[in-house]
């Protein structure tokens, strides 16, 4: 234990005096800051009023409706609409010599054509103009059939209330914090997956290792080092986030339209604590993992190539639970399954958990089997770590490894 | 103190690389382990450390299995390797705190040692920052720092200038007058032969002698004489059974043990001669026979 204690502040120590580690996170916290404070800065800077002429220039020639005519300029703000008697021949012309950027020809309540010189990814102008031009005819043929404008409005613009009595969870608002909690859980335990990798490997190709092994106990090594690192990623996302929370409350009131970032913010509290548990424990069972891998290699040009599979694995966990939340159904037989594979449930289960309304005794089962696992693994690594650690040479397979690991110590 | 090897046997695998190695060592005393490269000397020394489990045999001190939880062993692996890129005299207290020292009395004693093999202007930089030689010294306080009972070196001379290695020498000599038990695996027989009372030549796994050196010399037969004069050639006339060895000194075998006095007299009565003794094998030569003739 008191070995525990030593191997864990030195390497804790080692991480908190690391600079890329500091500097990563006062850069992360920097942005985020940048991006909180924004909205407060746009708010000082006076709004100047776009002047027209630098506006793209659109085109609008042909048999117009009154109606369209009316309102097509208030449709296409973003562009300077011009009138003119052009036919599409000449029009095209003019956009493909960059006179205009786009055109629209009418007949009527039909579009003839639409005259653009590249459509881009974004281009949304036929549907608004499909739009304008089907609520004119709606519109006008309202008010040729004797109503007044004010009633065919009504009739145009009715909308019903609808109240949501909701009995589960609203997946639209827990989407986007479950999205970015799943993401930081990724990236965290691939990046300290590394660190504990290279740590590991590290010490075996400075032969650091010789001495440590006759020193320590592999449990207590391997234990020190895998939660030296939890421990200092779990600081890192406390500072990003702690960060992003603090610099969110003092710029709340210029946030107070964007319903993303305020669901982000708004996270229930019984999630943050399942969130803080899948973390913790799936961050240890693939440290332990990432660990053992580190400790086969000899030299450190060799630590991706048996980290593999490893990293294969999570990746694959990754994508299965990233495809569940984006298709809306995170409660599909793939994911019941996941929720209860130690290396799938931390993510399977916290989406589930965010997403759906799972039963209690699901997610106690699924913690259960996910603390005795990191356990397991822990100790397992720790052998496999002692097994690893003096053969040098050709990184051993796999299968190797764990003849050795159960031949004795 | 005395720390025992009894048959002990290994196998990595297919293949055995321990048979049945057994030898013993007390405290107050050097014992050197000696072998020819792979012969097994670096997978005796981790199964008497713990590191590996032996397959059968064990590993006693005092007649009872050793408790690695009571005993501390201090280690000089013959890789040498360190945190290269860490500062030297947190890695020094680290390690001596993992060997069970409180934080306080390691920092006291790395101190002590890094004064006492000069070394005190480094405490503060980067090991990579310095020679190799440098570098096995503050490895060699990683092996000593927190007063172990038993101390391996594993070759703890290599790399050493010549004043090093006198101050290396010296600080064995205090350990051993210590009482500790220290055991020394090298390939350099002069130092070996200096520190070591007793000794094992493992050869392929297996021991091929153990014992007091000075025994396993006296147990050569003794009918050689070493003669060194200027007149050694008219000596190798009279003397057929006589080879030389080099410049002035030859050597003469005689049939007889019980000669020796008599030819002796012999000699120094009729040449000029500088010096006369019996024959003693090196440990050098005790080495070369014993894991040549084996192969």
């Amino acid at each position: 234990m008191k070995q525990f204690g030593t191997i864990f502040n030195f390497e804790l120590k080692s991480y908190f005096s690391n600079k890329v580690f500091v500097g990563i996170t006062i850069f992360l916290v920097v942005i985020i800051a940048i991006l909180m404070f924004f909205p407060r800065f746009v708010d000082v800077i006076p709004e100047e009023e776009e002047p027209t002429e630098n506006l793209p220039i659109m085109l609008v020639a042909g048999d117009i409706p009154s109606s369209v005519m009316e309102s097509i300029s208030d449709t296409f703000s973003n562009y300077n609409v011009v009138f003119s008697d052009e036919s599409v021949e000449s029009m095209s012309k003019k956009i493909a010599n960059d006179e205009a950027e786009c055109g629209f020809v009418f007949s009527g309540y039909s579009i003839c054509s639409y005259i653009v010189n590249n459509i881009s990814m974004y281009d949304n102008n036929i549907a608004l103009a499909s739009e304008l031009i089907s609520e004119s005819f709606r519109f006008d043929k309202l008010s040729e059939s004797g109503l007044t404008k004010e009633e065919s409005l009504n009739i145009l613009t009715y909308e019903p209330e609808i109240e949501t009595v909701s009995s589960g969870k609203n997946q639209r608002d827990n989407f986007f914090y479950t999205y970015i909690m799943i993401f930081a859980l990724y990236i965290v335990i691939l990046m300290y997956g590394q660190m504990v990798t290279m740590s590991v490997a590290t010490e075996k190709s400075s032969r650091a290792m010789e001495l440590l092994i006759t020193s320590a106990k592999p449990v207590s090594m391997m234990f020190g080092k895998v939660i030296a690192a939890c421990i200092a990623g779990f600081v890192q996302l406390v500072a990003i986030f702690g960060a992003a929370l603090l610099f969110f409350n003092i710029n709340k009131s210029y946030w107070a339209d964007d319903e993303i970032i305020n669901s982000i913010f708004d996270m229930p509290f019984d999630l943050f604590i399942y969130m803080l548990i899948f973390f913790i424990l799936g961050f240890l069972i693939y440290a332990f993992l990432y660990g053992a891998m580190g400790s086969t290699v000899s030299k450190l040009e060799d630590v991706n190539t048996q980290v593999m599979p490893v990293q294969i694995m999570f990746i694959i966990m990754f994508f299965v639970v990233m495809f569940s939340l984006g298709s809306g159904n995170s409660d599909n037989l793939l994911m019941k399954i996941c929720s209860f594979i130690p290396l799938t449930s931390p993510m399977a289960m916290f989406t589930r958990i965010a997403m759906t309304s799972v039963p209690l005794y699901e997610i106690i089962i699924s913690i259960v089997i996910l603390i005795l696992t990191a356990f397991a693994i822990g100790v397992l690594s720790a052998r496999i770590y002692r097994a690893g650690v003096l053969m040098y040479g050709n990184p051993p397979k796999f299968s190797t490894v764990i003849k050795n690991v159960f031949k004795g110590k | 103190m005395k720390l025992e090897l009894r048959n002990i046997n290994k196998s990595f695998g297919e293949k055995h690389v321990l048979n049945d190695i057994t030898f013993s060592c007390e405290s107050g005393e050097a014992f050197g382990l000696l072998g020819r490269n792979g012969a097994g000397k670096t997978t005796t020394i981790r199964i008497l450390m713990g590191v590996f489990a032996q397959d059968s045999g064990e590993v006693l001190l005092d007649g009872n299995k050793i408790d690695y939880n009571n005993i501390k062993l201090g280690y000089l692996p013959e890789e040498r390797g360190l945190y290269p890129k860490k500062k030297i005299v947190d890695q020094l207290i680290y390690f001596a705190q993992l060997k069970g020292m409180n934080k306080l009395d390691a920092e006291k004693s790395v101190d002590k040692w890094l004064e006492r093999l000069d070394m005190m202007q480094y405490r503060n930089k980067r090991l990579d920052t310095l020679s190799k030689g440098n570098q096995q010294k503050m490895q060699l306080i990683t092996a000593l720092a927190h007063d172990p009972e038993i101390i391996v070196l594993d070759e703890p001379f290599s790399g050493l200038d010549p004043v090093n290695a006198m101050l290396l020498k010296d600080v064995v000599k205090e350990e051993i007058q210590k009482g500790k038990i220290v055991l020394f695996s090298s390939h350099q027989m002069n130092y070996i032969e200096e520190f070591c009372s007793n000794i094992a030549i493992i050869n392929s796994g297996n021991v091929a002698i153990t014992g007091n050196l000075h025994e396993i010399k006296r147990s050569y037969p003794r009918n050689k004489l070493v003669v060194s004069s200027t007149q050694f050639e008219d000596i190798m006339k009279e003397f057929k059974s006589s080879q030389r060895l080099k410049n002035d000194e030859i050597m003469i075998s005689l049939e007889n043990e019980s000669d020796k006095k008599e030819v002796m007299k012999k000699l120094s009565s009729s040449y000029d001669i500088d010096e006369i003794k019996v024959y003693e094998p090196s440990l050098n030569d005790i080495f070369v026979e014993y894991t040549e003739v084996r192969k």
